[in-house]
C-alpha cells in the first residue's frame, strides 16, 4: 500500500518537473518558500494576493471568513448558473415552461435550481454580513477606504443580480415582485419614465422586460461583479494586507 | 543641532518636466488637445444618446389603449366592475359611466373592488380608494386616473386608456 | 536636547541631485524601528487551503440545503390577478416595508440613494482612527445635541406612523444616550465597553437593527393588504 502511494507521488512528482508542465507552472515542484512565492506570483490569478499573509488574519475571529464565504457562494452561483442556462429560454411563456421542465423533466435539474437559488440567498445575506463585520472590526479605514467603496458597489451588483434573476422564472412572485420594483424607479423625479421604459423595453413588464433582465443577469452583471471581486482582492494586497486589529499590549 | 535645513519645494515635480515657457509652440499644443478634448466630449455625448436611442424599442408589442368595455346595460346601476384584462373599472353611477384605471398609482399592483366595504383596495401597500378613485388610506400618492369614456355608433362603451382626464366626465346612456 | 526629534523628513525637489535621500538621524539613535510585525504564513499552500475548505463548507451546506427544500415556484406570471400579498424578495421586503409609509419618492429612491451614499462616504468622513468615544469629548453639548436630534427624528417618525421604524431607534438612541454615563471605570463590563464607542457605532448598529427589524416585521408579519398577521396564525 505504501509503495503505490510512493510510486504516484513518484510519478506526480516526475510530471511536475516535466518540461511540458514547467511551461504552465514555471515554478515546478519543491517546497521552498521560493517555489511557493513564485506559485503565487506566476500564477494569473493567484497574483492578485500577497505571496504571505499574516497568521492572524487566517484566524476565524477577525473575518469569520465571510469574504472568502461570499467568494464559495458566487462560484457556486456561476457554475450552477451556467448548467441551468442550457435549458432556459428567455421568452413568454417558454420561461415557465422551462421551470416545470427543469423541474420534472431535466436531471438534477430541480436540484440545480435550487442549488443556484438558495445559494443566491446566502450570497446576499453573506455580503451583508460581510460588511458590517468590516464595519465593526475598523477595516474600512485608511489605507483600505477605497477598497471599502468598491464593497458597497459589489453589494449593490449582488443586490441586482438577484433582483434580475427574481424576475427570469416568469411565475407570480416573480412578476409582481419585478412590477413593484419597477414602479419605484418610475418615483424618480424628472427622468423615472424614461428610466422605467428602459429598464423594461416597454411599458409593462412583458417578453422584453424578461429578454432584459435575461441579458443583465447572465452577462453584464456578472462580468462587472468579476471584474470589480478581482480589484476588491487586488486591492487586498495593495492596501497591506487583512486588516488585523492591533494586539494589546 | 540641526545642521540640515529641512527643504520643502511646491512642487515636488519641478525639474523633471520641461518649463512650459520652454516650448515654442505651446498655442499650437494647447489648440489641439482641447479640439482632440473637445471632440471625445462630442463622441461620448453622441454615444450617449445613440445608446438611449437604441435601448428604447420603436415598436412594441402590447395591448391597444382602447378597449370595448361592453354594452351599457351590462353593468347594473351603481355598479363597479373590473375587466382585470384591460386593467379598467367601469363604473355605473348616479350621474352616469364613468372609467377608472385599476392600476394603483403607488406601485403598479392590480388593486380589487371591494363590494362589502364600498372600497376599491390594492393589494401590495394596503392602499384603498373610493369609488370616485380618490385616496382613503394608504401609501399612494395619487388618485387612480379617470379615463376618457365614449358611447361608440353601434352602441357599446368604449375607453381610452391613454387618455387621462382632468375633471370627472360622466356618460349618460 | 531631549525635545529635538529623533529624525526629520526631508522632501527634497530635484530628484537627479538627491535621488534617496528622505530622512536624517539627528540623534545618535539606532535606526531600529519597533514593528508588531508578527508570523506569516506562506498563501501557498496554507490560505489557499484555508479558502478551499471553506468553499467546501459552503459548498455542503447549500448542497443539503438544496436536497431538502425546493425552491418556491408560483403559478405562470398573470398580469390579471396580483397575488394578495404581493411580496418582493425578503432582502427588499424593508423596502416595501418603508414604501408602506412614506411616497416611493422617498423611500424608493431617496431613502436608498442615502443609504448608499452614507455607506459610500463612511470612510471619507471624519475619520476616527483612534475610535476615539463619543463621550470623551465635550460631553454635555454633545449630550443636548443628539438628544435634539433622537427627539426630532422621534417626532418625524411618528408624525407619519412609522411605528416599526420608531421602536429601534428609541432603543438603539436611548442606549446611546444611557452611554453617556458610563465610563472606563464603570463596574460592568458591558458599560465599559459601551462608553468607549465612537458615534460612528452608534450610526451603523441603528442601521443595522431597523434593517433587521424591517425585513422581518415585511417578512414574516405583514398579510393580506400589507395588514398585521403572526406568522404562526396563518
Amino acid at each position: 500500500m505504501a509503495s503505490i502511494s510512493t510510486t504516484i507521488k513518484s510519478e506526480f512528482e516526475r510530471v511536475r518537473n516535466s518540461d511540458v508542465w514547467r511551461t504552465i507552472f514555471r515554478s515546478g515542484s519543491g517546497s521552498s518558500n521560493l517555489h511557493r512565492s513564485q506559485a503565487v506570483q506566476q500564477n494569473i490569478f493567484l497574483h492578485l494576493f500577497s505571496v504571505k499573509v499574516r497568521t492572524r488574519a487566517l484566524d476565524f475571529s477577525p473575518t469569520w471568513y465571510l469574504g472568502a464565504l461570499t467568494l464559495s457562494t458566487f462560484f457556486i452561483l456561476i457554475a450552477t448558473g451556467i448548467l441551468l442556462m442550457f435549458y432556459y429560454h428567455p421568452s413568454v411563456p417558454q420561461a415557465y415552461a422551462d421551470m416545470k421542465d427543469l423541474q420534472f423533466a431535466v436531471a438534477s435539474g430541480v436540484f440545480l435550481r435550487n442549488l443556484h437559488r438558495w445559494s443566491a440567498h446566502a450570497m446576499v445575506f453573506l455580503v451583508f454580513a460581510h460588511m458590517f463585520k468590516v464595519f465593526y472590526r475598523g477595516a474600512y479605514r485608511p489605507p483600505r477606504q477605497f477598497n471599502w467603496v468598491i464593497g458597497v458597489f459589489l453589494l449593490l451588483i449582488t443586490l441586482l443580480l438577484s433582483y434580475t434573476g427574481y424576475l427570469l422564472p416568469w411565475d407570480q412572485l416573480a412578476y409582481w415582485a419585478v412590477t413593484v420594483g419597477s414602479n419605484i424607479a418610475k418615483a424618480v423625479p424628472l427622468v423615472g419614465k424614461q428610466i422605467r421604459f428602459l429598464m423594461l423595453g416597454g411599458n409593462e413588464v412583458n417578453a422584453n422586460a424578461l429578454l432584459r433582465f435575461y441579458v443583465l443577469h447572465c452577462v453584464i452583471l456578472p462580468l462587472t461583479a468579476i471584474l470589480l471581486v478581482g480589484v476588491h482582492f487586488w486591492r487586498i494586497r495593495k492596501d497591506g494586507g487583512l486588516h488585523v486589529p492591533e494586539k494589546k499590549s | 543641532m540641526s545642521d540640515v535645513k529641512t527643504q520643502v519645494a511646491g512642487n515636488p515635480l519641478a525639474g523633471a518636466i520641461p518649463d512650459d515657457n520652454e516650448c515654442s509652440d505651446c498655442g499650437r499644443r494647447d489648440l489641439l488637445a482641447k479640439l482632440g478634448v473637445g471632440s471625445l466630449i462630442v463622441a461620448a455625448a453622441g454615444a450617449g444618446l445613440f445608446a438611449y436611442e437604441f435601448f428604447s424599442p420603436n415598436v412594441l408589442f402590447e395591448a391597444p389603449p382602447i378597449v370595448k368595455a361592453g354594452k351599457p346595460d351590462q353593468f347594473p346601476a351603481n355598479s363597479v366592475t373590473l375587466d382585470p384584462q384591460s386593467g379598467i373599472y367601469l363604473i355605473n353611477g348616479s350621474k352616469g359611466f364613468y372609467a377608472l384605471g385599476a392600476i394603483c398609482t403607488h406601485l403598479g399592483c392590480l388593486t380589487a373592488w371591494k363590494p362589502d366595504l364600498d372600497l376599491i383596495a390594492c393589494p401590495c401597500h394596503g392602499s384603498r380608494f373610493n369609488r370616485e378613485g380618490i385616496k382613503v388610506a394608504g401609501p399612494a400618492p395619487q388618485p387612480l386616473p379617470w379615463m376618457k369614456v365614449w358611447l361608440s355608433d353601434d352602441g357599446y362603451l368604449m375607453v381610452d386608456r391613454s387618455t387621462t382626464l382632468k375633471a370627472p366626465e360622466y356618460v349618460k346612456v | 536636547m531631549s525635545d529635538t526629534p529623533k529624525m526629520q523628513a526631508e522632501v527634497q525637489s530635484d530628484v537627479r541631485k538627491n535621488p534617496r535621500r528622505i530622512a536624517f538621524i539627528l540623534r545618535r539613535t539606532s535606526p531600529h524601528v519597533k514593528t508588531q510585525d508578527e508570523g506569516r504564513v506562506m498563501t501557498y499552500p496554507t490560505a489557499l487551503t484555508r479558502f478551499i475548505i471553506t468553499l467546501e463548507v459552503a459548498f455542503v451546506l447549500l448542497v443539503w440545503i438544496s436536497l431538502l427544500a425546493n425552491a418556491p415556484l408560483e403559478g405562470i406570471a398573470d398580469p390579471m390577478h396580483t397575488p394578495n400579498p404581493a411580496k418582493a424578495p425578503w432582502y427588499f421586503l424593508g423596502l416595501q416595508e418603508l414604501l408602506h409609509y412614506f411616497p416611493p419618492v422617498v423611500a424608493g429612491v431617496l431613502i436608498p440613494g442615502l443609504v448608499v451614499g452614507a455607506l459610500i462616504v463612511i470612510p471619507y468622513f471624519n475619520i476616527n482612527i483612534e475610535g476615539e468615544s463619543l463621550w470623551a469629548r465635550d460631553r454635555q453639548r454633545r449630550l443636548m445635541v443628539l438628544s435634539a436630534v433622537l427627539i426630532l427624528f422621534c417626532l418625524f417618525l411618528v408624525f407619519f406612523d412609522v411605528i416599526v421604524a420608531l421602536v429601534p431607534t428609541l432603543v438603539v438612541g436611548g442606549i446611546m444616550l444611557w452611554s453617556s454615563r458610563f465610563s472606563h471605570e464603570s463596574p460592568s463590563r458591558f458599560q465599559r465597553w459601551l462608553s468607549l464607542k465612537p458615534l460612528s457605532f452608534w450610526i451603523m448598529t441603528w442601521f443595522l437593527v431597523e434593517l433587521t427589524v424591517l425585513t422581518v416585521v415585511g417578512t414574516f408579519f405583514r398579510g393580506p393588504g400589507w395588514a398585521w398577521v403572526l406568522p404562526w396564525r396563518s
